[in-house]
């Protein structure tokens, strides 16, 4: 049975969402145990990752070029293991909303099954389906309240994805008419043939590829559809948008960079990874000054996503091992914290009633534990010691630093200053007192309703990511116990 | 003009229409076209000379030396429709619930209230 | 719609023998061009155009839609079954555990006839279902 548990881990989450349409009354329960097999299955394949090999599973007993495969090796496990566990933690979050239906759990499931299928392949055009199949999930799940509001930005999301999916598409169509195959390592292999013939379908299926999965993760001239679509949808459902649907770009970014263009014959790789960092450092700086601006609190963390996306890219474009270590390291960390910050907010909001941060003053008095959290989770963003966020922040200036392109450190240093800036102020307003007195006699009646009322479920996400979080920072290699692995695949291609 | 030109010029003829129409009708249709532009592209790169429709039947299969077209890009595009069509049956569905409640097609003045 | 009386003589003198050639694609999806997804597009044509010429809640009454969505559902539910069955027998996912009868012929090609059947019956209740959403409700979101 082991050696199917591949194409289980994918199947049996979806054969799950489409049982909980039949038995809608059970569909917390179900979902929880569908994705717990799948968690548990992926965990089996932890010895085989330490050990650097790779599973490959045919599809229907098709070999090589003709048929699909799955791939697990160390970088699909990693980002598959980060997109199960903020997925268990969002549907604890979403138990006690009692607004969420049978059919929110059937998307997320879909949702959450389709980011793992597009993990796990190894053949590009099913990465193509897959990823279309997780842009349409998600605009429905954005769109969840039918609100005017979230309809519109559900609209544009809608647009600006498939225009990035059909670029990808149309990359995927120019090195097929000269690779004739989709299968990823005869590509790879067949690479240098390609470039000696023509380079210039190479330079264009680069460059679209660079710019698909430049829009499908929020770099920042295309980076337009993002604060809109992570703050107008349900609050977990903006929890799982930040945390784990943007990685997703981010693992196809990876894989089709360092898994499809073999490096020692292709001299615009290089000049292709600075252009990364340049639009990295761009992304840090006018994401930092845009989260400064904002009212909104759940537009600020948004604002705050596309900050951190632009230190994964800086940490992409380092041609080092360490730089991709932290990079790496950086996609859980945020993921970890974003969500639970996500969720705060959610707490926030749905109990106070508004959405402006200057309206939530005086919000610590009513419900201590959940401050106490968002600033350790904050802290965390900003990349303070005892948090896993200085970790991966310090690795990539480190590798920057030791590239000679210390800019780059500076510019992280930078963008972590503004952090604390627009993080800071949030905190300072939970903790002052209310500007009017009339609201906080108001709020002395509900005094009794802090920490239990918003739900065990909740408190019980939000600490346990708060937790994991602080016991990353301050035991690192549990966190490199699983990113090694994925160095360890792109060791060919990476100098040290 | 090789293929991956007239594709792309077709692509962003659709494009301009995603970008610059007001209209939320005339922007789905841009993104039909933009995904119709994929298909071109994949078809024309199996194309040999000469050949015929990739169908296998007793008089093609009798005869050794008949060219025949790859049909590995055409099954490919058949899921590739199926993704275009789902796509633009959902965008035609949020313009009907935003019409429903904003009662008019124009995304600007949509995005001024 | 309710429109004249040669419309709706056409339609139903022609319904069968559209949803005759929908069957007919799906059968023969692994020797000419067609498959599931043609067949269930044709059949979902089929459906269509008695909705057009009748009326839709008088087609309604005839192809419901909460069976049309049971449909759905336990088609996809059959898909992963059969893909499933490939595993109890030891083989991968998918694989052809039908036999593959001479070339050519209509029962050869494993597994393909079945997961067609599979895909043109959900992808007839889906098209038809889209149908029904969009032109069923106007109006009275």
């Amino acid at each position: 049975m082991i050696s199917h548990l591949p194409i289980i881990i994918i199947i049996f989450p979806l054969a799950i969402a489409f049982m909980i349409l039949l038995f809608r009354k059970y569909s917390p329960f179900l979902s929880i145990v569908g994705l717990l097999v799948s968690f548990l299955s992926l965990v089996r394949f932890l010895p085989f990752m330490r050990k650097g090999e790779e599973i490959l599973y045919h599809l229907g007993g098709w070999q090589g070029p003709l048929g699909i495969s799955l791939s697990i090796d160390g970088l699909s496990f990693f980002f598959s293991f980060t997109v199960l566990l903020v997925g268990i933690m969002v549907i604890l979050y979403s138990i006690p909303e009692k607004k969420y239906n049978h059919n929110y759990y059937f998307l997320l499931l879909v949702l959450l099954s389709s980011m793992i299928g597009t993990i796990f392949t190894a053949d590009i055009f099913n990465m193509y389906i897959l990823f279309e199949l997780v842009s349409i999930v998600t605009c429905l799940l954005v769109a969840y309240y039918q609100q005017g509001i979230a309809l519109r930005a559900s609209f544009n999301y809608l647009l600006i994805s498939t225009v990035a999916l059909s670029l990808f598409l149309l990359g995927v169509g120019s090195l097929y008419s000269m690779a004739g195959s989709l299968y990823i390592p005869n590509i790879f292999a067949q690479m240098p043939i390609i470039f000696t013939y023509k380079p210039g379908i190479v330079l264009t299926s680069l460059s679209l590829f660079i710019t698909s999965m430049g829009i499908k993760m929020a770099m920042v001239p295309v980076h337009g559809w993002l604060p809109d679509a992570h703050s107008l949808a349900p609050s977990s459902v903006s929890a799982i948008l930040s945390g784990v649907v943007v990685k997703v770009g981010v693992y196809c970014m990876i894989r089709l960079l360092y898994g499809l263009f073999n490096i020692e014959n292709f001299h615009f790789f290089k000049s292709s990874l600075q252009l990364l960092m340049i639009l990295g450092a761009i992304t840090i700086v006018f994401g930092a000054m845009m989260a400064l601006a904002q009212y909104d609190l759940k537009r600020m963390l948004a604002y705050s996503t596309i900050v951190q996306i632009g230190v994964i890219l800086i940490g992409i474009g380092l041609h080092n091992n360490t730089g991709l270590e932290g990079a790496l390291f950086h996609v859980i960390n945020h993921a970890l914290l974003k969500s639970g910050l996500f969720f705060c907010a959610g707490i926030v909001i749905s109990q106070t009633g508004k959405r402006r941060i200057i309206d939530m003053a005086g919000y610590a008095e009513r419900n201590p534990l959940l401050v106490f959290c968002f600033t350790i989770l904050s802290l965390g963003i900003i990349g303070i010691p005892p948090m896993n966020g200085f970790i991966s922040k310090f690795m990539i200036c480190l590798s920057a630093v030791e590239t000679g392109y210390s800019i780059f450190a500076l510019i992280i240093i930078f963008g972590s200053l503004l952090t604390a800036a627009y993080f800071f102020r949030v905190i300072q307003v939970f903790y002052s007192k209310p500007i009017q007195q009339d609201t906080r006699l108001e709020n002395s009646k509900h005094n009794k309703d802090t920490v239990l009322n918003s739900g065990f479920f909740r408190v019980f996400a939000i600490c346990f990511l708060a937790s994991l979080s602080l016991l990353l920072g301050i035991i690192p290699s549990l966190g490199i116990l699983i990113i090694r692995p994925a160095i360890g695949i792109l060791v060919p291609v990476v100098l040290p | 003009m090789t293929p991956i030109n007239i594709s792309l010029l077709v692509f962003m003829i659709g494009l301009y229409g995603v970008i610059v129409k007001n209209n939320m009708i005339k922007k789905v249709i841009g993104l039909a076209i933009l995904n119709s532009s994929v298909v071109l592209l994949f078809v024309a790169i199996g194309y040999r000379d000469g050949g015929m429709a990739p169908i296998i039947d007793n008089q093609t299969a009798n005869s050794i030396d008949t060219v025949l077209v790859n049909p590995v890009p055409q099954a490919l595009m058949l899921t590739a429709i199926v993704v275009s069509i789902s796509l633009t049956a959902l965008a035609l569905a949020m313009v009907v619930k935003i019409y429903a409640k904003y009662k008019t097609l124009d995304i600007q003045r949509i995005n001024r209230e | 719609m309710d429109n004249s009386k040669i419309l709706r003589t056409i339609a139903q003198k022609l319904f069968p023998f559209i949803l005759m050639f929908g069957f007919y694609l799906t059968l023969h999806g692994h020797l000419s061009p067609g498959g599931g997804f043609q067949g269930g597009v044709v059949i979902g044509t089929a459906i269509i155009l008695l909705a057009l010429s009748y009326g839709v809640d008088e087609t309604e009454k005839r192809f419901r839609e909460n069976i049309l969505s049971m449909l759905e559902k336990l088609a996809i539910l059959t898909f992963i079954l059969l893909g499933l069955l490939g595993i109890f027998f030891g083989y991968p996912f998918l694989r052809d555990i039908m036999p593959l009868g001479e070339k050519g012929c209509l029962a050869s090609a494993g597994m393909m006839i079945p997961l067609n059947i599979v895909i043109s019956i959900k992808v007839a209740a889906g098209i038809t279902g889209i149908f029904y959403a969009l032109v069923k409700y106007r109006g009275e979101i």
